[in-house]
């Protein structure tokens, strides 16, 4: 059976008249690598935060590593969306303290920050002040700094936020060590391609409530690809009009950079006939029936619904 | 897994404790502020007079008299000779009650073994006609200076028909520093009176000996019929530095807590430190590694007071006991001031936010170095007695009057203000830690008074 890393029941958080969190029941099952997927101020910060203990619901139940949020602390490792450094403590120095915070003994300290800033390829960074690194080079140190104590749980708040290709790519690569070591990894983001990427798991959360909580392969058999996409042999975009005369296309528009006629097809029809019928209309050089996204289903789900910019207060 | 201890909330908070004193104490800015720049005013303060002295040419000229009395002149060479220029000086610090216990005398030779040499020749003319003649002179530098004395300041009453004193004139070229001015000016008035008492037929001495005023010892008597001698200066001074030095301990590190729980939120380090600790947690790090910076420049700046005090054989105005009532009144000023500026800190994102919301509580805190003087001269009195219970001004009223008061302050009194200020040093604490849990989170305008007050309601 599995165990859950994390568990909400009926959670509830308000600041005044605002409900951040409304009623949220989840399951972050033990060794997954759960992707935090929602708009900007859905009430994603706000939970993960209850989670760390760091505010408290107003109602229901949090349960972290199987006990209290609280007494859990030191087992998570936590990278916040809104990330600081002491500007004028040196990097050795900055990552012991948060260590010994965490509860590591002072003894084999040093050698667990070389090890790590080895990782990270800022060895020759140890003695500099954190106000001497560069941007990057502080998020990676922030990024160390939530995991030197190797917690069983380590949230991950816009992890990716600000970094070149190159970290970007050195970080998703430790994401998925951590993972493979048999961590518990919570991913907070709002670019959906990061979340696909990375996650087996997503918990989508709108308007303070969750929306969606499946697997990657529940997401890919629930939401059916509905977009049949045609690259006519003579790329004129006025195929496009043709093609949205077929039965059961809703919509046809053109797509420029791929030469091709996307198009949309009605719920209640099947797209391989579509594909064939289009085949059959005019010479095509490709006709691909698209792959759902999570792009596509955050759309999908959160739509219409998304907050204004007004509403957008605690993550 | 790592080897990870459990971290009781005890290391934690030792662990912020730490690192907040480690990062303001060995800092250069601290080193230099708190510990090098008083020395360094001490040393200048001490150098300041061997430079003048070595600034200070040596005098050297005539002084001319215009005095038709022909006796004015002599006097005057009588004042401007280098031992009784020396011996004014020593004399007059001798007397000052200030520098009495510290060896007066010593200061005083040292003083004017400084002093420039002095070789001043007096000459007197009594032809009032050749006054252009000898401008000139001190024009041209041949002269030190050119004083005109006229007959009728030397009468026996000295005053125009207005009744107003007489004046005489001193001309001085215009290079003559103010030093040398001053003694040639008084040196002249003095030989004028002397003259005077002359022409009436009194030996001056013996006038001055009738003249002199008697300097007075002081000796308080106690309860038990016991007298001691007392020492002015020291009783005001002492509770004002006593006060003072309680100010600066507690201000100074509270300032810092201010600052730093300030650069913690705007830097968002804060919420990294929240993942690892709670609020409260976090708050009592701060607060004792900030006792801690207070404590050694309590110590540093106590150390040396005591030290000055024992030097000038006034130790005994300091006992264990006072010492340990000023420990004890430290703790809680310093509470009083830390968590006020902790939770001010946690709420605001800026300096200048900080300020509108501390000015009201910093008003309230300087009251007693605006009573300082009816406290002091009033160590029992009522406004003594009711400003002893007002948190969060007990500790430095309470300070000022076990310093001021020759007497002990009513034990009852003591023991309330112990029993009242840390019962109020409990509810500081409470409501700095919930202003402070909502405060570090919160971002955007600052809160007013009224929403702080409902911040401690809802934490």
């Amino acid at each position: 059976m599995t165990t859950s890393a994390v568990s909400l029941r009926s959670v509830w958080k308000r600041f005044g008249k605002t409900e951040a969190v409304r009623g949220i029941d989840l399951d972050v099952p033990d060794g997954s690598l759960t992707g935090f997927i929602g708009p900007n101020g859905a009430g994603k910060s706000t939970t993960i935060r209850m989670i760390m203990s760091i505010i408290h619901p107003d109602e229901g139940s949090v349960q972290v590593l199987g006990a209290n949020a609280i007494a859990a602390k030191d087992r998570i490792g936590y990278l916040p969306e809104e990330r600081g450094l002491y500007r004028r403590m040196r990097v050795r120095e900055f990552l012991k303290f948060m260590a010994t915070l965490k509860g590591l003994p002072a003894s084999g300290l040093d050698a667990r920050v070389n090890a790590w800033l080895e990782r990270v390829q800022l060895t020759e960074a140890a003695k500099k002040r954190c106000q001497e690194l560069s941007k990057g080079q502080q998020q990676k140190i922030q990024f160390v700094a939530s995991v030197i104590h190797d917690p069983e749980l380590i949230i991950l708040d816009e992890p990716f936020s600000g970094l070149d290709p190159v970290n970007a790519r050195l970080i998703n690569r430790l994401i998925r060590d951590l993972h493979d070591a048999g961590r518990t990894i919570i991913f907070s983001t709002h670019v959906m391609h990061q979340a696909e990427q990375l996650c087996d798991r997503i918990i989508l959360i709108n308007r303070g409530q969750k929306i969606l909580d499946a697997s990657m392969p529940e997401i890919h058999a629930r939401f059916d690809p509905r977009t049949v996409q045609v690259e006519p042999s003579s790329h004129d975009p006025a195929e496009a009009g043709r093609l949205g005369g077929l039965p059961g296309v809703e919509r046809a528009q053109w797509n420029p950079e791929r030469h091709a006629a996307e198009l949309t097809i009605a719920r209640d029809f099947d797209p391989q006939d579509v594909m064939r019928a289009a085949i059959a209309l005019m010479p095509v050089r490709t006709v691909e029936l698209r792959k759902t996204t999570l792009d596509d289903v955050f759309v999908e789900l959160v739509g219409e619904d998304m907050p204004s910019s007004e509403e957008s207060g605690n993550g | 897994m790592a080897d990870r201890m459990h971290a009781s909330s005890t290391r934690r908070i030792l662990t912020i404790a730490f690192r907040e004193f480690r990062h303001t104490v060995v800092t250069k800015g601290f080193i230099f502020g708190a510990l090098v720049m008083p020395v360094v005013m001490l040393m200048a303060i001490a150098a300041i007079g061997t430079l003048v002295g070595m600034q200070m040419a040596p005098v050297t000229g005539t002084l001319m008299v215009i005095d038709e009395s022909g006796t004015v002149a002599a006097f005057a060479a009588e004042e401007l000779a280098p031992e009784q220029v020396a011996k004014e000086m020593q004399e007059k610090l001798k007397r000052n009650p200030a520098l009495k216990n510290w060896g007066g005398s010593d200061l005083a030779n040292q003083a004017t073994a400084n002093l420039p040499a002095v070789d001043v020749k007096v000459e007197s003319v009594q032809d009032a006609t050749r006054v252009d003649e000898l401008r000139a002179k001190v024009q041209d530098g041949s002269l030190l200076g050119l004083a005109i004395v006229t007959p009728e300041i030397l009468s026996a009453d000295p005053k125009d028909a207005e009744g107003n004193d007489l004046t005489y004139t001193l001309i001085v070229p215009k290079w003559s520093a103010p030093r040398l001015t001053g003694m040639l000016e008084k040196s002249i008035a003095k030989a004028i009176v002397k003259a005077r008492v002359k022409r009436v037929g009194t030996d001056y001495t013996s006038l001055q000996s009738l003249l002199s005023v008697p300097e007075t010892s002081v000796r308080r008597m106690s309860a038990d019929g016991s007298e001691a001698e007392e020492n002015a200066v020291a009783k005001t001074l002492l509770p004002m530095g006593f006060m003072a030095l309680l100010w600066i301990a507690t201000f100074t590190s509270g300032n810092y807590l201010l600052t730093t729980t300030i650069e913690e939120k705007s830097s968002k380090v804060m919420e990294v430190l929240l993942s690892a600790v709670s609020p409260t947690e976090l708050l009592c790090g701060k607060i004792i590694g900030y006792a801690l910076v207070s404590l050694v420049m309590l110590g540093m700046y106590g150390a040396l007071g005591i030290a000055g005090l024992v030097s000038a054989a006034m130790g005994d105005l300091v006992s264990p006991g006072l010492l340990l009532m000023m420990l004890v009144y430290f703790v809680m000023a310093y509470v009083f001031v830390s968590t006020m500026m902790a939770s001010v800190g946690s709420a605001v994102n800026d300096l200048r936010e900080a300020q509108s919301l501390i000015t009201p509580a910093m008003l309230v805190l300087t009251l007693p170095m605006m009573l300082w003087l009816p406290i002091s001269e009033q160590p029992n009195g009522w406004i003594a007695t009711i400003f002893s219970f007002i948190p969060p001004v007990i500790p430095f009223v309470m300070v000022l009057r076990i310093t001021a008061s020759s007497e002990p302050i009513a034990t009852w009194q003591v023991v309330l203000s112990l029993v009242w200020g840390f019962a109020w040093v409990g509810v500081f604490i409470w409501a700095g830690a919930k202003i402070f849990r909502v405060g570090v989170l919160m971002q955007g305008k600052p809160p007013t008074p009224r929403e702080l007050l409902k911040w401690i309601r809802m934490a």
